[in-house]
């Protein structure tokens, strides 16, 4: 049989298959038969060397054949596709889950606020404590200076005590931004932990 | 030879016959001949194999008025190759155990 002969049988018998599977096959075939022939056979006895053109054909489909199931296998899609459902139920589900979402994050910022707001109107109380002892500490000493002893004494003490009471308030007031701060932590942590869990399920 | 240890041996075969140097299809089963038969066919399909696995690259270059595709070992290749090596010292150790004091000629 002739190269071309052996060929044109190749690419008949291998119709089946995509064209550039089967051209990269028989150029492979053909440098065969012509390495051969450099070698010295003659153009028959190369064809003939490298095989009948069915055992060649059944060679070629067995192996393509094994090569596209290893490559399947390595593929391995269905990953993207239970992705890509997951993906898809979220959205169908949104319109239930999106206000919730809102609601929620709604009550934890007011919440904050709620809690933001008492501690800082406990710094006010002590603001406002030390603003009025120093008035009365001040005022005191300037009416006991100008005559009224008696109301000015009053007003002296009501400024110490109230300088003491501030005191109170200060350490007070920080006690309790500490308290909050470490709640929050602990609850983010715990959210934290809520959601890893969920993740991994 | 048992078919599954025959296919794990071509690999390296082929490997071997490029690790020198570049070589060609043809060349490639003449050398392993001695050792191993190798269809055109299995050629093929381990050459395209050993090229997805980054071990052998392929360049065509002009010969004799014609295109020849040649095929160039890569530093993976030879890895694999004194991977090879390496476990073949161990079976060889192993077959020295299992025939120990026995000649070829023995059926004890």
């Amino acid at each position: 049989m002739t190269k071309l002969d052996f060929i044109m049988a190749l690419y008949d018998k291998l119709s089946d298959m995509p064209h550039s599977e089967v051209e990269e096959r028989v150029n492979f075939y053909r440098e065969m038969i012509e390495d051969r022939m450099e070698e010295g056979l003659s153009e028959e006895e190369a064809v003939a060397a490298v095989g009948s053109v069915d055992e060649v054909v059944a060679q070629i489909k067995g192996e393509s054949a094994s090569e596209r199931l290893n490559k399947d296998k390595i593929a391995e899609p269905k990953n993207d596709k239970t992705n890509a459902s997951k993906i898809a139920l979220l959205a169908l589900a949104s319109p239930i889950w999106i206000p919730l979402l809102i609601a929620g994050g709604a009550i934890l910022i007011s919440l904050f606020a709620a809690v933001f707001s008492i501690i800082v109107s406990c710094f006010a109380v002590f603001g406002s404590f030390v603003g009025v002892s120093l008035y009365g500490v001040v005022f005191g000493i300037v009416w006991m200076l100008s005559g009224k002893a008696i109301a000015g004494l009053a007003l002296l003490g009501m400024g110490i005590f109230l300088a003491g009471l501030s005191i109170f308030a200060f350490f007070g007031s920080k006690a309790l931004t500490d308290l909050t701060v470490r709640l929050i932590k602990r609850l983010a942590a715990w959210l934290m932990r809520r959601i890893g869990r969920k993740e991994e399920a | 030879m048992d078919n599954q240890l025959k296919r794990g041996l071509l690999d390296v075969c082929v490997l071997a016959a490029i690790k020198s140097e570049d070589s060609y299809g043809y060349k490639i089963i003449k050398d392993v001949k001695p050792y191993v038969e190798l269809s055109e066919s299995t050629l093929y399909t381990i050459l395209k194999r050993l090229e997805a696995a980054n071990m052998l690259i392929v360049h065509t270059a002009v010969h004799e008025g014609r295109l020849r595709k040649y095929y160039r070992i890569t530093e993976e290749g030879l890895a694999r190759l004194e991977e090879f090596r390496r476990e073949w010292q161990e079976v060889l150790s192993i077959y020295q155990f299992v025939t120990k004091g026995e000649s070829v000629n023995d059926k004890a």
